[in-house]
């Protein structure tokens, strides 16, 4: 597993890649930035909503995270060589967490910095909110990573479809069709955060912590689920 | 037929929505070199990816030392597997490459294994270079040490002699005689008939998705050297050719194109190529172009299977 999760870290951390992730995270922060230095300062509520809620959760998040994770399975079956990998006697369960787990790692810093950063500036310095809005954005990239993974493996057009994704039902549907909030993990990390730090999101989130971490957990054994048996069933290139 | 069949395919077919690529196809491989020929499309590669694994079958089924091969991944320590693209990672060294496939298949001492592979395969020199900068056939020697390094007991190759130059062709040949002659069981497929002769006792030819013909590579030559030529002869005098060369052995009938051109039908093409130079010679007849009509592998391979 260490073999293919230290091959995965070296096919994702090409210099473009990085850069383009480097500039998608630095978006949160530069806007908290400008928002604590304008004339018309945001409320915190819609800070909170603007900012965190969909920037950081429903956009820089997704967009980095589908970068990186959809390429760790997707470029192997593109490149024709995923059979290096499959044709070994390595469980598709390893192959997958393995691929899963560098995705994470190159993936999570970008986000957490983000988050942090995000949250340091516009929150003062307080330790406490900094802290909940970044561990929420990890818990976000982990689902988001899991879901992706699994979508670069089924689909040559993962990215144009995970654009969608993000675009249409974690930006647009979730937003106000409320049953969608329940299977949205831009929603399950606003939980997190308020679970973390009550003052965050203080009206309440729409998906109850509880409730948020269940379903979390469910989204992203379901995706590892599927991507192992896709592995195991699919024509390998 | 003497040892344990190693792999067995038991009516296996294979399509793709309404296109057919493997039909109906059993036959067992025993230990030793057996080539899968047949022209390009014929469904060698198919036929393949589904004895390893990599592909499933649409019926029919396919075991190796008694297991099924789909989904068993503790069957891949005894199995190596060449495909016949060039899958390697172009940004890592020769030696990462070997180093990282010893490791995935729990090689016990990876450095040293890898050491070997690359050692067999003759490129201890340019290991330590990023695999991108190799050329066509140094990357499918590499790959070929990757395959070898847990020292597999069946060992598959599509198409293995692609972009190799003369010289690699004989290396080649050589390690896969020697490996054979060790006991390991090597199943190649070939779309060129000499490379099988060469390497294979065993052939069997794949034409259609089906399986044409199977044994000793002579019988199948010889079944290919009889069939019938047409040779097409563009001559100064085609009307006395066409009446001179019924004379020969070698020639069973002669039609006289409208264009001028005769068409010889002959079952004995390499005598047909000593005497019919000879006799033009001797009869004063120019000769201006003479060229096979049907010596493309498909109609050869189609001779075969129409008989």
């Amino acid at each position: 597993m260490t073999s293919i999760y230290l091959l995965t870290l070296r096919q994702l951390s090409g210099r473009w890649r990085l850069l383009i992730i480097a500039l998608v995270s630095a978006l949160p922060p530069l806007v908290a930035v400008m928002a604590l230095y304008s004339s018309s300062a945001l409320s915190v509520d819609a800070f909170e909503t603007a900012v965190l809620g969909t920037l950081l959760a429903g956009a820089a998040a997704p967009l980095v995270v589908l970068a990186i994770a959809a390429a760790a399975l997707g470029n192997e079956v593109e490149d024709r060589t995923l059979a290096n990998l499959t044709l070994t006697p390595v469980p598709r369960w390893r192959i997958v967490a393995a691929k899963l787990l560098a995705s994470i790692t190159v993936a999570g810093p970008f986000i957490a910095a983000s988050a942090f950063l995000t949250a340091w500036v516009a929150f003062l310095g307080d330790a406490t909110a900094a802290l909940a809005v970044t561990v929420a954005a990890v818990v976000g990239v982990a689902l988001y990573a899991a879901a992706f993974l699994w979508l670069g493996l089924v689909s040559s057009y993962a990215i144009g479809a995970g654009l969608l994704y993000i675009v249409l039902w974690e930006g647009f549907l979730s937003g106000f069709v409320s049953g969608v909030r329940l299977l949205s993990i831009r929603h399950y990390s606003i939980a997190v955060m308020h679970a973390l730090d009550p003052r965050r999101f203080a009206a309440g989130p729409h998906v109850a912590p509880s409730a948020a971490v269940l379903i979390s957990a469910l989204v992203f054994a379901g995706f590892i689920m599927l991507t192992v048996r896709r592995l195991r069933r699919m024509d390998v290139p | 037929m003497g040892a344990e069949p190693i792999i067995r395919l038991d009516g296996v077919s294979r399509w793709y929505g309404s296109v057919v690529a493997v039909s109906d196809v059993s036959f067992d491989i025993r230990p030793g070199i057996t080539g899968l020929l047949g022209p390009n499309g014929a469904g060698k590669s198919t036929l393949l990816r589904m004895m390893n694994g990599l592909a499933a079958t649409s019926t029919g089924t396919i075991t190796m030392f008694g297991e099924p091969v789909r989904d068993n991944p503790p069957l891949y320590r005894r199995i190596g597997v060449m495909a016949e693209h060039e899958t390697v990672y172009d940004f890592m060294t020769g030696r990462e490459f070997v180093l990282m496939m010893a490791r995935l298949r729990q090689v016990a001492r990876p450095a040293e294994a890898a050491d070997r592979a690359i050692e067999l395969v003759d490129l201890a020199d340019a290991q330590h270079r990023r695999m991108g900068t190799y050329s066509r056939g140094m990357r499918q020697r590499m790959r070929l040490a990757a395959t070898l390094v847990h020292e597999p007991e069946v060992l598959m190759l599509d198409e293995p002699l692609n972009g190799a130059d003369p010289r690699q062709r004989v290396h080649f040949q050589q390690l896969l005689h020697r490996l054979a002659e060790g006991g390991t069981t090597i199943v190649l497929s070939s779309h060129i008939l000499e490379e099988v002769e060469q390497l294979a006792g065993t052939v069997l030819l794949i034409v259609n998705g089906k399986l044409a013909a199977s044994g000793g590579f002579r019988a199948i030559r010889a079944a290919l050297d009889q069939r019938p030529y047409h040779v097409r002869v563009v001559s100064d005098a085609p009307r006395r050719l066409a009446a001179a060369v019924l004379g020969l052995e070698s020639v069973e009938a002669v039609t006289v194109d409208p264009d001028g051109a005769i068409v010889i039908l002959s079952r004995n093409v390499r005598d047909l190529q000593v005497e019919l130079p000879r006799l033009a010679q001797s009869s004063r007849i120019g000769l201006r172009r003479v060229e096979p009509l049907d010596d493309s592998l498909e109609s050869v391979f189609g001779y075969l299977v129409e008989r």
